[in-house]
């Protein structure tokens, strides 16, 4: 499951290489880099030109809010996603490139859900 | 001899009618771009090929000349650091770059013999190709990111010249308003599933010591279909906000 979830997360970083720089610079992010993390969903907003997920997420540092970047509504929707898979309140595991800054955040590039449902972007199907 | 010219004049008719309708209708040999079709992608087993994906590689650098590199400097010294893009604001991405792939998005083409319709799905951008009467005449044309396109078909190729374009540093392919891009689509077969080939030429005297070209290779996607591509819609629910927040102060 976990070795899945790796190979999906490290194939999406490959393809959002291209698809990234359509409406936003990425430069900002690290996508040779995948950083795991688990946290509670506070909110969740699909729309273009990207969306934006925001997790309740607790380390050494302490417990605060997260806000990650994310794909178009239509590339996540084309990733397997479908309305009320993320709620707030749930717990997710996200899989992140993360701010070449070193600073919280970053850009989504897969998730898992409490449920088990992993959604990433599969390019043999854009 | 009237008798015989009865006979004869009634089939000359039909003979030249025949003709006229087959003037008017496309040829047997136009292909049929009509489809939802994506960035290539060779099969299982074959080589990518350059010019395939249609990504962003590393690009030659341009020959552009002193004054428009300037230009494109300029831009990008604004916007470096930013993340700040046209599609980040919602903006189609304008010639070229529409017709190179959009940001990976999926394109329909729908076909009809006097106007090809293309919708790139990103930012649901749409370019009109028209072909004969549908053509209007160059002092009625307005300017505009994806110029305005003119359609021929030479043998089976589709050849499309877009002109009436909006200058634009933005471009993967910086151009002024003078630009001229010429589009040349081709349709092949491969393991059974369409391709389509686009070379694309675009010559621009006043930002372009020399024309510079690319090819987009799609594929097919059988019973294929677009999204709707929404991007205001947050900007105005944020407008709304601010129009309730202001509404609720002042009946306070």
């Amino acid at each position: 499951m976990r070795t899945a979830s790796i190979a999906l997360a490290i194939a999406l970083i490959i393809s959002l290489g291209t698809l990234a720089t359509a409406h936003h610079s990425a430069a900002a992010q690290d996508f040779s880099k995948r950083v795991e993390m688990q946290g509670v969903v506070k909110s969740w907003e699909i729309m273009n030109p990207h969306g934006k997920l925001v997790i309740q997420y607790t380390d050494p540092k302490g417990t605060r809010a997260i806000e990650f970047e994310t794909h178009s509504r239509n590339n996540v929707y084309r990733a397997g996603y479908r309305d009320g898979m993320i709620k707030a309140g749930d717990k997710i595991k996200v899989f992140v490139a993360p701010n070449r800054d070193g600073s919280d955040g970053g850009y989504l590039v897969a998730f898992e859900t409490a449920a088990g449902e992993r959604v990433g972007l599969d390019a043999s199907q854009r | 001899m009237l008798r015989r010219s009865g006979i004869f004049l009634p089939a000359f008719a039909a003979i030249a009618l025949a003709a006229v309708a087959l003037a008017q209708t496309p040829s047997t040999r136009t292909p049929d771009l009509t489809g939802v079709w994506t960035t290539y992608r060779a099969p299982a087993g074959q080589a990518q090929g350059r010019g395939g994906g249609g990504g962003r590689g590393a690009q030659a650098e341009l020959p552009l000349r002193p004054e428009a590199r300037a230009k494109v400097q300029e831009y990008q010294k604004l916007v470096t650091g930013t993340g700040d893009t046209p599609g980040g604001y919602c903006l189609g991405t304008g010639m070229p770059g529409s017709m190179m792939g959009s940001g990976g998005y999926p394109m329909e083409i729908i076909q009809r013999p006097d106007q090809i319709t293309i919708i790139y799905e990103a930012h649901n951008e749409i370019r009109r190709v028209y072909f004969g009467n549908r053509v209007i005449p160059e002092k009625d044309r307005l300017s505009e990111r994806n110029g305005y396109s003119i359609g021929r078909w030479e043998g089976e190729t589709l050849v499309v010249e877009t002109t009436k374009l909006k200058e634009q540093v933005d471009q993967r392919y910086p151009h002024s308003d003078q630009a001229r891009i010429v589009e040349r689509y081709t349709l092949s077969e491969e393991d059974g599933r369409k391709v389509l080939t686009a070379q694309m030429t675009l010559t621009d005297p006043a930002f372009y010591t020399a024309p510079v070209s690319e090819t987009k290779r799609w594929s097919i996607v059988p019973n294929g279909f677009l999204m709707t591509y929404e991007c205001n819609e947050p900007a105005w629910t944020k407008r709304l906000e601010e129009l309730r927040a202001k509404s609720s102060q002042s009946t306070k």
